[in-house]
């Protein structure tokens, strides 16, 4: 079942008046479950074309469908509840709220979407469990190691149980050991929660990992593999 | 949730928002010590003008407003007594007559409002019994025949009052920590009879220094004042008949108000001892003065009640007849909403600051809030809540100080001696009690919510105006 199906997607940027196109006529479908990468070198496009997926930004050109939804149709307000409800962000740098604990991190979202308390406490402790951090549920931000603090933005993202997971450069601060864990810990919750991970990434560990990759250059995808199995 | 975040994001930078809370605070204490301040000295003004000077009703012939005659008694007296008498409204009322004389001693004479007063009546009606100053007699409390109450500035006028170093007084002052050869100074002047203050003062001044006044010199003055009790004083006044007349009295006691203008007008005699000379028949009085029960709700329909059924007669409320205190009660709870709100607006620019900041160190993560799907109306409730959090912290710590305060010096009171004279010639008290309600700090905490919520605007514009990308890419 398709996802996301973009298409003929454009981003034309007007930076002093020359005219950059960031995302360049990008048509591509997402299916329930896939774990996949979006990679290039820097200045690539890979970022803009996860912002405009993730409705952070508005297409010059083309559709983003989500459960038959042009988003970029959507108002900036329609657009905000829109996130709220089907898309989960993961941030290079974890962006947790650094006056909350753990468990309140995870909980925030589900209070926006006005879940009842019982339903996020359930879901909250769930979540930290299946990203190692049963036992720091009170810590804050400031207490975790950069892996745990974006372990939390994982369970975080999952915690609204959106469509899909957006993650820009996850692993980027990342060491190896932390790298491998969360990959593994995402990897077990699509397979288990059955939610669309797509990355922007530089990182081989997480290209390998990736079910797909999709290479992106000056705005264009200039391949798509798809593999069955981890390589 | 939003609650707890705004909660936590007021400590965030703690030093930051202490110095703001700071000043909230102190600037909370200081409009709710001044508005304490100003409503002690309302209350004592106005608490002085009813029960002291006017009542809260007072009944007179017409004529006698504009032409202080004799003979313009109050018109049917024995009706309006009656009426009185059985006025559930009424707590007390008195009656006086009251004739303008010239007060003669051998040494001074000054002109005044001689009132005629029943003591025991007058006691329920006028706490004036209460302001005989210390060593001054009492309220029509001796054997002596003919007496008067006079009030301390009357008693310098008629020069009643003496200055004297005694030898009590060269101990006293010695026991107050003054030097030998202080001492040995004003013991020059020892027994030494001063008729005025002046002439005392400016003996004090030749004999001590600066620095040695300032010290002791109010001691001083205190302990060397000697009030002449039993002295007699000669009245001249025209009676009823038009006559001159003239009728001596003993000073039986010295009171001392807070009002000079009351003080130096006002001298009160027994009835029965000026009805006689000056004629007045036995229902002739020219004011009736009375004190209510429960003044807030019965004021107004027992003038009007007054009014009607005894059209004849001018009845006015201590309102009319003590206007400075009259307008006072009916402004000032404005004038402390003014105080407080001039003092939260100077702070709201410190609280704008502080909150921008806030907002401008937070950029990523407040693109971060609106990326994972918070809406502006929950961004500016969010930075809302925080500007109320860090106003009203401030507010609740300054209003709680501030009672403190106002309850300390409630109890032993602000003395403004030092301007005492000038308090006094206004009729305004220069020992202060302060004094605040209760409903004034709601008041207060209202009006830091509005303040807050309008400051919140500046930097809850700027948050709103943030494009979620932008924000994210801020490092």
């Amino acid at each position: 079942m398709k996802v996301i199906d973009i298409s003929n997607l454009t981003k034309v940027y007007n930076e002093s008046e020359v005219k950059v196109k960031a995302v360049n006529n990008v048509s591509l479908s997402f299916e329930e479950g896939e774990f996949a990468a979006i990679v290039g070198p820097s200045g690539s496009g890979k970022t803009t074309l996860l912002n405009l997926i993730g409705g952070l930004d508005k297409a010059t050109e083309g559709k983003i469908i989500v459960d038959g939804t042009n988003i970029n149709d959507l108002k900036s307000s329609e657009l905000i509840d829109f996130r709220l409800k089907n898309i989960g962000f993961v941030f290079q740098s974890y962006n947790l709220i650094p006056v909350l604990t753990a468990k309140e991190n995870v909980e925030f979202i589900m209070e926006l979407q006005g879940r009842s308390s019982k339903e996020r406490d359930d879901r909250t402790t769930e979540l930290l469990s299946a990203v190692g951090l049963g036992e720091r549920v009170n810590a804050r931000p400031s207490k975790l190691s950069g892996g745990q603090q974006q372990r939390v933005a994982v369970a975080r993202a999952l915690a609204s149980k959106p469509k899909f997971v957006l993650a820009d450069e996850p692993t980027a601060n990342l060491d190896s050991k932390s790298t491998e864990t969360l990959l593994d810990i995402m990897e077990e919750l699509n397979k288990k929660e059955k939610i669309t991970f797509i990355f922007s990434t530089h990182d081989q560990r997480v290209v390998k990992k990736a079910r797909r990759v999709i290479t992106v250059e000056d705005g264009s995808v200039v391949s798509d593999e798809k593999r069955n199995s981890e390589n | 949730m939003i609650w707890r975040i705004s909660w936590k994001n007021v400590w965030r930078n703690k030093s930051r928002s202490l110095i703001v809370i700071c000043a909230v605070t102190l600037g909370t204490i200081s409009g709710v010590f001044v508005a304490g301040l100003m409503k002690g000295w309302v209350d004592q003004r106005i608490h002085a003008a009813i029960y002291t000077e006017v009542s809260h009703i007072k009944i007179q012939n017409p004529k006698y407003l504009n032409n202080e005659e004799l003979k313009y008694t109050v018109p049917n007296y024995t009706q309006i007594a009656h009426f009185l008498e059985n006025s559930e409204k009424v707590k007390a009322w008195t009656k006086h007559t009251k004739t303008v004389a010239m007060a003669s001693t051998s040494r001074g004479n000054t002109a005044l409002t001689l009132k005629g007063v029943i003591p025991e009546e007058e006691k329920k009606v006028s706490d004036l019994y209460t302001y005989i100053v210390k060593d001054g007699g009492n309220y029509f409390e001796s054997d002596i025949r003919n007496p008067i109450v006079i009030s301390e500035k009357t008693a310098d006028q008629l020069r009643l009052i003496n200055y004297i170093i005694s030898q009590e007084l060269l101990d006293s002052i010695s026991k107050l920590g003054a030097n030998p050869d202080l001492v040995d100074r004003l013991g020059q002047i020892k027994d030494e009879r001063f008729i005025t203050e002046k002439k005392f003062k400016a003996e004090l001044e030749s004999l001590l220094k600066q620095k040695e006044i300032k010290e002791f010199g109010a001691n001083t003055m205190r302990l060397a004042k000697n009030y002449k009790v039993r002295s007699k004083i000669v009245f001249t006044f025209s009676g009823m008949d038009g006559e001159m007349s003239y009728q001596s009295f003993r000073v039986c006691g010295i009171y001392k108000t807070s009002n000079t203008m009351f003080d130096q007008m006002n001298a009160f005699v027994l009835q029965e001892n000026i009805a006689s000379v000056a004629g007045f028949g036995p229902n002739d009085y020219h004011e009736v003065n009375i004190i209510l029960n429960n003044a807030g709700e019965n004021l107004q329909p027992l003038k009007n009640t007054l009014n009607s059924r005894f059209s004849e007669a001018s009845v006015m409320t201590w309102k009319e007849l003590a206007p400075d205190a009259g307008m006072m009660a009916d402004f000032m709870i404005l004038y402390y909403y003014m105080i407080m709100g001039v003092i939260f607006f100077a702070l709201a620019f410190g609280i704008i600051n502080t909150m921008l900041m806030s907002v401008l160190e937070r950029i990523k993560e407040l693109g971060m809030l609106m990326a994972v799907g918070m809406n502006k109306k929950r961004v500016f409730n969010m930075i809302m809540l925080e500007t109320i959090f860090l106003t009203l912290v401030g507010s609740v710590a300054g209003m709680i100080l501030g009672g403190a305060l106002i309850g300390i010096f409630g109890q032993v009171g602000l003395n403004f001696a030092s301007v005492q004279e000038g308090f006094e010639a206004f009729g305004w008290s220069a020992m202060v009690y302060p004094t605040i309600e209760l409903s004034f700090f709601f008041g207060v905490t209202l009006l830091v919510i509005v303040i807050a919520i309008l400051s919140s605007i500046i930097p809850a514009r700027k948050a709103l105006k943030l494009s979620p990308v932008e924000a994210l890419r801020t490092e």
